[in-house]
């Protein structure tokens, strides 16, 4: 196929009219992929054809491949058929936007819904085109608009849960897209107007994130989308995506976004916790008490998990992980250095920042509320050594996280670092007299000699950290 | 150390407007307006605006416009804040505000904020601290603030505030160098920055920085990336915390992600460059006061004497 074949206009039609076939006699599809020419044969192999199994041009190259509800497409022809589909698209949709003309578009959805009876072709026309030019560019946000007017129009439930899936199908070739997520959002918030089954698919949701930060790390869209079903969840869901959500952080230690999305699910306890507490005035339950001890456990053996382990090679560092199949079996996997970096367990950074969310929440919920409750003596004691015994818990991990060895790698010099941070952090925020009694036993300019020593580049960046945090002691 | 290559620079932004024949070039067409915006600011600070054609941009910039007074993409494109903004900041590179009806730009905008204060993108309700930063930014440039609730409008930013002492896209979400950049604008702008604890944020901002490379990286755990070296570095400079980070480093950071054979600046070195990281990296090198660049405004995000024509009328 020549180039000058391909910007024939007919041509570009066919080829548009063949994609959209496709999309119409296989309604599963649930990933597509953008396939290099080269790759189809593979394809083939792979899915156990020594025919081709796909659909061919005219001169028998293959263009699509579609295979257990799998798409693929051609690189080569990318750029005709987005031609196709978006001159399809406008054309459908300028004649959509005429027939609307007469009713007031400027916002009010629901005067359309009501108002108008629109020529079914059109519509039909619209969803067609839309579909395909979202398969090959996900943020034209004028194609999902003009979805989300064609399905109020509609006012059934089925024609919502069809544009989840395209948007799913959309997320499995560009996951971070803003209007894959935003259309989600907003079909979510349409359907938990009216539908009995929102937990469902608030459970739906969580997988399908679950299953795109799995490969898409530190998707921040992906995951805020996670952190707002927060508020949709039931208790008993809060506590089995803590559950879940564990599991998946054991493997991914450096995500720091799913640490944020437990964060948010902790807080969302606690306060419907305190709301209830309002009403009973009982204090803080046993429960949530620990959890978050239970939290702050878990964060210390990830963070001491691969300290002070035997190195045999600098070039290959041997790990343990669960397996992806059964929590309990533990089985021994090796990354290169690259793919070390990326999963970021020599940094741990994330596991540091999470301490820092839950010792400030620790100290101030756990800890200094007593004093709230009561001015008695006996209480007042009770707190100081609740926080003495914290206290000297965390200076126990900063001490055997400041631990250099001779022969060491990076990994001990940025563990120290971000011990030694974390600590500085944590006598800023805490309150007054517990920060007295701290830097009794822990002076800051230790804390400054240790981050010059491990890095001695920022020393600019440690003068005003230190300053800053010894400048609040007054 | 090299050099930034300007020359090459302007060469390879002049260039990209003329590409149209890869899938990849016409796949961004739906946000032409964003490019036009990143473009046009990094010719500005390089001193070469002068070599677009000023009558086509504007007359470009006028089709995009919609009878609600916001502003598509491209032609024929449904309207949406981000684009409104990017529109007017390109007539106000080129002194031609008077071509707007103000006060029809001015309505679209200020009718998207909500009643918790937040902003909508569009119509369709989509809410998000960015848009709060673009409304506030647009509204201001047109001198018409007073059209929405400031108070309100500052109420919902800091309602995104985190206890790390960044900023997330709503309530709740995780801190991000990119809404912190607007949530620090927006209240630069509305003379708000007093609600903030400049030592916290300060703190995580710093921590942004990468000990070998000098880059900065959007949220931690990720790499580097030289858009960063607009978002977190201008949010640094508004809340006067840019000695906590090693400026040196920084600036050799940029400079090592440029082609210095074909122009541009890429996110890392040694990745495909485009005009997108190359505004950034210029727009950073200027707030670094790299020689031979135009200053450049670290809230709206404009060079310094555009902003000072407008907002102080010189």
């Amino acid at each position: 196929m020549t180039e000058d074949e391909l910007r024939s206009e007919a041509k570009m039609v066919d080829l548009l009219n063949q994609f959209e076939h496709i999309l119409e006699s296989d309604p599963h599809i649930d990933e597509v992929g953008f396939v290099h020419p080269s790759q189809f044969f593979q394809l083939n192999e792979e899915a156990g054809h020594s025919l081709p199994s796909s659909d061919s041009s005219a001169d028998g190259n293959s263009v699509f491949w579609n295979e257990d509800h799998k798409l693929g497409i051609s690189t080569q022809v990318l750029l005709p058929l987005y031609k196709a589909s978006k001159d399809a698209f406008m054309t459908a949709n300028r004649q959509f936007k005429e027939l609307n003309s007469t009713s007031d578009v400027s916002g009010a959805e629901n005067s359309l819904c009501t108002s108008l009876s629109l020529d079914d072709s059109i519509e039909s026309a619209v969803m067609k085109h839309s579909r395909a030019l979202l398969l090959l560019s996900c943020d034209f946000g004028t194609a999902w608009h003009s979805r989300k007017l064609v399905v109020l129009e509609k006012h059934k439930l089925s024609a919502l849960l069809d544009e989840l899936l395209l948007s799913a199908l959309v997320l499995s070739y560009s996951p971070k897209s803003e209007y894959a997520w935003g259309h989600r959002k907003w079909v979510i918030k349409s359907i938990s107007e009216k539908c009995s089954t929102l937990p469902e698919i608030v459970t739906k949701e969580s997988e399908l994130v679950e299953k795109i930060a799995e490969r898409s790390k530190m998707n921040y869209r992906a995951w805020n989308h996670r952190c707002w079903l927060v508020s949709y969840m039931t208790r008993e869901q809060l506590l089995h995506e803590l559950k879940r959500s564990r599991n998946w952080a054991n493997l991914h230690v450096a995500d720091h976004s799913c640490f944020h999305y437990r964060s948010q699910l902790m807080l969302k306890i606690l306060e419907d916790q305190c709301y209830e507490q309002e009403i009973s005035s009982s204090g803080y339950s046993v429960e949530i008490y620990l959890l978050w001890k239970d939290e702050l456990d878990w964060d210390e053996m990830l963070i001491k998990r691969y300290i002070g382990r035997e190195v045999g090679d600098t070039h290959l560092l041997i790990v343990t992980i669960f397996s992806r199949n059964t929590v309990d079996f533990i089985s021994p996997i090796i990354l290169d250095p690259l793919s070390f970096h990326f999963c970021g367990i020599h940094c741990k950074q994330a596991l540091w920042l999470h301490r820092r969310f839950l010792s400030l929440f620790w100290i101030k919920h756990f800890l200094t509320d007593h004093t709230g409750l009561s001015n008695h003596g006996k209480q007042k004691t009770c707190m100081n050594n609740d926080f003495s015994v914290f206290m000297d818990d965390e200076l126990h991990l900063l001490h055997s996280c400041s631990i250099i060895p001779d022969n060491s790698f990076d990994d001990y010099q940025a563990q120290a670092m971000h011990s030694a941070t974390y600590m500085l952090w944590l006598i800023k925020q805490i309150p007054d007299p517990c920060r007295i009694e701290l830097q009794e036993k822990l002076r800051t300019e230790n804390l400054k000699a240790l981050l010059n020593k491990v890095c001695p580049e920022r020393s600019s960046t440690w003068d005003c950290l230190t300053g800053y945090v010894e400048a609040s002691d007054h | 150390m090299g050099e930034l290559a300007s020359q090459k620079h302007v060469q390879f932004i002049v260039s990209v407007e003329k590409k149209k024949d890869s899938f990849e070039s016409v796949v961004m067409e739906h946000i032409r307006m964003n490019g036009a915006y990143w473009g046009l600011t990094a010719l500005d600070l390089l001193g070469k605006l002068h070599v677009v054609d000023v009558g086509e941009v504007v007359s470009w910039v006028l089709q995009c416009r919609h009878d609600s007074g916001g502003f598509g993409g491209n032609i024929g494109h449904d309207p949406h804040v981000l684009y409104t903004l990017s529109a007017v900041q390109v007539l106000a590179l080129f002194d031609k505000l008077d071509v707007l009806d103000i006060e029809k730009v001015a309505s679209y905008v200020a009718g998207l904020q909500n009643e918790d204060g937040s902003f909508s993108g569009d119509m369709w309700g989509e809410i998000d601290t960015r848009f709060s930063y673009i409304a506030i930014s647009c509204l201001s440039l047109l001198h018409r603030l007073d059209k929405i609730n400031v108070e309100k409008a500052v109420n919902y930013i800091l309602s995104c505030k985190n206890h790390d002492g960044g900023f997330g896209c709503t309530p709740g979400a995780e801190s991000h160098a990119g809404q912190i950049f607007c949530c620090v604008g927006a209240l630069a702008i509305t003379g708000s920055l007093h609600h903030i604890d400049k030592d916290l944020l300060g703190w995580w901002l710093c921590e942004r920085q990468d000990n070998k490379t000098g880059g900065l990286n959007g949220r931690p755990e990720k790499l580097p990336d030289v858009c960063y070296s607009w978002w977190a570095l201008s949010s640094l400079i508004m809340i006067d915390r840019v000695h906590w980070i090693n400026k040196d480093k920084l600036i050799k950071f940029i400079l090592d992600c440029q082609d210095i054979e074909n122009g541009g600046i890429s996110d890392r070195p040694d990745d495909a460059v485009d005009v997108y990281h190359t505004y950034f990296g210029v727009a950073g090198l200027s707030l670094l006061e790299y020689p031979g660049l135009k200053a450049m405004d670290p809230a709206y995000a404009l060079p310094v004497d555009v902003v000072n024509r407008i907002i102080l009328g010189r």
